[in-house]
């Protein structure tokens, strides 16, 4: 009722979103539409970019890392995220405070600082190699930087608070008399989780996960870091093209692709986010 | 003749095609409480707001002691408001949230803080000055805010609807103090709502407003007693309608023949309508008696008794009328028939005939 | 059932497990360079053989790092502001506006948060090469304003939509003028929002590496861009050094932000 006392007298108010718009337009959509342009327009126009890309062994490797990387850290996030958020979300609220305390913090340390730590623990001589040997699980120090392992490793660390904090959020809003009926219905644990826990939480899995695999996909510092230049990723190829090799073209063309990817499946998020909140 | 103290004067406002109200038109004495009363989008809370500087009309013209104040923007209209939902300042205390307005106007400190002390009294929430808003109950909060609106002495205090988010027992309570201190302070209120029991509880006159127009005007007891249309009998009291066609007309009285050919002839009539058209009888339930046989011509109905429902203090009868309509008709405890009437029997409803009314339909 | 902690049985013991290995995760490697900055192995062997200061005074020894730091500081400062203003009159609009496409707006604001940083770096490293602003203080201002901005706009946005409007038209109905109305009424009472909106773009800013990479020249360069810089040649335990108290400043910054809601919730 009250929602049209604004209205009237104050004028529509979109003038008050122009300083935004204008910098956005300015240095966001125009850069942005220019990169992508030059995609076509070099070094001569047409789509030979697309053709180089999508039709070379080397280049099709690096967009099937991207998204077998993204989506192993996914899955594995996934699997960690799931049991962590179903405990915060029933825990007695002390200890919880406690865990969010450490996700925020690892969430909020800089990224690099993050990074760093973990060149440090995966290298050979690292800490993680001598408690592996130390163990008795290895005989010698194994590979586990400059290659999709510690990319995999280093981007779970920082990806895992994305999805603990969505998936906390919807299996806080379950009813735990739902469950309570269930196991009234005679379902055992197991059922009970199969049946009525896990698909109420799908939707807050979903949506995890899709943020989750759109984010990996566009990463550059950690592979960067963790991963070799042979183990190459979409957003290092970009850097790469446009950095050292000075080819705009075929940068602009990559920057495309994974735009595309990255709008694709952000639209799908918003599709689910949408059907859930109805 | 001296031109009325508030006076609405023909507003129309539209929104898009959408017609929010149609030529309202009210003029209100000082001093006045004043309840404009309707259903929800009848155009009532529009009107309020209008008269709050947050919407323009379309057209008409709103003039305070004979001025015009649609061109005075809302902040320097001096009008009071308590809104539906709380809505005072979060971050401010009681004190500073009493005090706001005189500090918009730059009163000195010792007048802000004698005019706090005096309106948070007036409203008996002596001492609260230090307390967050937060703290407090729905009822005391609204209770800061009629301080808030009460404490620059406004010519006009408007309420929208101040009491629907309180609980019943509490709604009762602060009803009884806005009559108090609406005695106590003489100011005009302009108080909307769609409970037609708070309406008639509180306020000198009711404006009933319908579909974006005002229906009637009056005093409680004049809308009950004698609504001017179909709309204010049904939305004021409980009430019976038993449809028909109208047989006669004329001056001021109609003749009402029903679907089994039973007529009522002479009864007052409301509106206008022609012979052959559609209307309605209009009976109070604690008006009807049952009776054994007929009473006063055009002030009966002979009918069968359909169920008896014994409720404590008063016993509810549906009653079957020749051509099928329901009536009910209350018994109170210790009435002669109360334990008499059966289901199946045949008896007589009675009235005095000033008691109904014919309402056209179109 | 499921949802009852204590009714869990075995598997509560399972639950608690998984969590307890998630913070070693999530803290260890936090944990480990803090060590590390204190250890005295040039080759980062751990546990440390000994304990020094040597790496906070090599640090605080090389003026590249101090004005690098400096200039970070500046950088996030000038962000935190322009990103709270624009922040604020955007999201005034998107929830205070009548206007026609406030969703799409919305979402377009959002963008910014969605697409990945790379795209936007390389697209403004070109557009900068022409307008002159790489390796200027403008252009690091501008590139950390653009993906700082989104975040100002949700924190934002999300307290004015808690705060009823119809208590800023309380206010003008009590003698405040619209502008007075939002700076006496509306401004304090989404305060805790502002300040949660300043403290994401401060950090947003101060902690981004991929812009700066590209923003960056030989003399302008932001904190990140040296501790990447540095990165890429050796692992010197000074970069622990750096990164400490990096965490540091996070800490601290967090616990302030939950101060601040504590504050609220008052």
């Amino acid at each position: 009722m009250l929602s049209f006392l604004s209205q009237g007298r104050r004028g529509s108010g979109w003038g008050m979103a122009l300083p935004a718009l204008l910098l956005l337009l300015a240095f966001f959509v125009i850069p942005v539409a220019g990169l992508l342009s030059r995609s076509v327009t070099e070094p001569q126009p047409g789509l030979q970019n697309y053709e180089t890309l999508l039709g070379s062994f080397t280049y099709i490797r690096i967009f099937l890392n991207t998204f077998l990387v993204s989506g192993v850290v996914t899955l594995i996030t996934a699997l960690i995220a799931f049991p962590v958020a179903w405990a915060l979300a029933i825990m007695s609220p002390r200890i919880a405070s406690v865990l969010f305390a450490v996700i925020l913090l690892s969430m909020w340390t800089n990224l690099l600082a993050r990074t760093y730590a973990w060149m440090v623990l995966l290298q050979q001589t690292g800490l993680v190699n001598k408690l592996l040997m130390g163990l008795g699980l290895t005989s010698q120090p194994l590979q586990l930087t400059n290659n999709l392992i510690g990319v995999t490793i280093g981007m779970v660390y920082i990806m895992l608070p994305f999805m603990i904090l969505p998936l906390y959020g919807v299996i806080r809003k379950i009813d735990p008399a739902i469950l309570q009926a269930a196991a009234l219905c005679g379902a055992t644990k197991g059922q009970a989780l199969r049946r009525v826990l896990l698909p109420l939480a799908a939707p807050g899995i979903a949506s995890g996960a899709l943020m989750v695999f759109v984010m990996s996909l566009g990463y550059f510092v950690t592979p960067s870091l963790l991963g070799g230049t042979s183990n190459m990723m979409v957003a290092e190829l970009i850097v790469q093209q446009v950095q050292s090799l000075v080819n705009w073209g075929m940068g602009g063309a990559a920057a495309f692709i994974l735009l595309v990817v990255t709008l694709a499946l952000y639209a799908l998020q918003l599709r689910l986010f949408d059907a859930e909140a109805r | 003749m001296s031109s009325p103290y508030l006076h609405i004067n023909g507003i129309r406002k539209t929104f898009g095609d959408v017609v929010a109200t149609d030529h309202v038109e009210l003029e209100i004495a000082e001093g006045e409480f004043m309840t404009f009363l309707g259903p929800s989008g009848s155009g009532k809370s529009t009107t309020l707001y209008i008269l709050a500087g947050f919407q323009d009309p379309t057209a008409g013209d709103i003039k305070l002691r004979g001025k015009s104040i649609l061109q005075t923007p809302s902040h320097k209209r001096q009008i009071g408001m308590v809104f539906q939902r709380y809505t005072l300042f979060p971050h401010l205390s009681v004190g500073e949230n009493v005090a706001f307005p005189l500090r918009v106007r730059r009163a000195p400190q010792a007048e802000i803080a004698a005019k706090v002390k005096r309106a948070l009294s007036l409203v008996r929430l002596d001492g609260f000055e230090d307390r967050m808003p937060a703290k407090m109950s729905g009822g005391q909060q609204q209770r800061v805010a009629l301080a808030r609106a009460l404490v620059y002495d406004p010519p006009v205090l408007l309420m929208d609807e101040p009491l629907s988010a309180l609980d019943k027992k509490l709604r009762e309570e602060i009803q009884h103090e806005i009559r108090r201190i609406h005695q106590e302070t003489g100011v005009t209120i302009l108080y909307v709502t769609h409970d037609q029991e708070e309406a008639l509880r509180l306020s000198d006159r009711i404006a009933v407003f319908n579909k974006g127009k005002i229906e009637q005007v009056g005093t409680g007891p004049q809308l009950y007693a004698s609504p001017a249309t179909h709309f204010v009998a049904d939305f004021i009291g409980d009430s019976a309608f038993l449809g028909g066609e109208l047989a006669a007309v004329a001056s001021g009285r109609a003749s009402l023949r029903f679907a089994d050919g039973t007529v009522l002839a002479d009864v007052p009539m409301h509106g206008t309508g022609s012979a052959g058209g559609k209307a309605s009888l209009m009976l109070r339930p604690e008006r009807i008696e049952l009776a054994a046989g007929p009473g006063a011509a055009g002030a009966s109905l002979p009918v069968t008794i359909e169920d008896v429902t014994f409720l404590g203090n008063n016993s509810t009868v549906s009653a079957r009328t020749g051509w099928g309509d329901v009536l009910s008709v209350r018994l109170n405890f210790g009435h002669p028939m109360m334990g008499q009437v059966q289901r199946g029997d045949a008896l007589h409803v009675r009235w005095q005939p000033q008691d109904a009314h014919v309402f056209a339909r179109t | 059932m499921l949802l009852d902690f204590d009714k869990l049985g075995l598997w509560k013991w399972i639950l608690s497990a998984i969590c307890a290995l998630m913070a070693l995760f999530l803290l260890l490697p936090i944990l480990f360079i803090v060590a590390l900055s204190f250890g005295n192995s040039r080759w980062l062997i751990f546990p440390p053989p000994g304990w020094t200061l040597k790496w906070y005074h090599d640090l605080f020894a090389d003026p590249r790092w101090l004005s690098a730091a400096f200039t970070s500081a500046k950088i996030a400062l000038v962000v935190m502001v322009l990103s709270v203003a624009l922040g604020l009159l955007a999201s005034l609009a998107l929830t205070r506006g009548t206007f026609r496409g406030r969703a799409v707006l919305r979402a377009f604001f959002l963008t910014p948060m969605v697409l990945p940083v790379v795209i936007i770096a390389v697209a403004l490293y070109a557009a900068f090469l022409r307008l002159g602003l790489n390796g200027t203080f403008v252009g690091f201002v501008i590139a950390h304003l653009i993906v700082a901005l989104p975040f100002s706009v949700i924190t934002i946005s999300g307290a004015l939509e808690t705060f009823d409007p119809s208590i800023e038209d309380a206010a003008i109905l009590c003698g405040a003028s619209p502008w007075e109305a939002r700076f006496r009424v509306t401004l304090p009472a989404i305060s805790h929002g502002l300040f949660s909106a300043a403290i994401f773009s401060f950090l947003i800013s101060w902690d981004e590496v991929v812009l700066a990479i590209f923003m960056a020249s030989p003399t302008l360069q932001t904190l990140p861009v040296k501790v990447w810089t540095t990165l890429r040649q050796d692992l010197t335990p000074v970069i622990a050094a750096a990164s400490t108290l990096l965490v540091g400043l996070t800490a601290i910054l967090m616990i302030v932000a939950a101060l601040i809601r504590k504050g609220k919730s008052r």
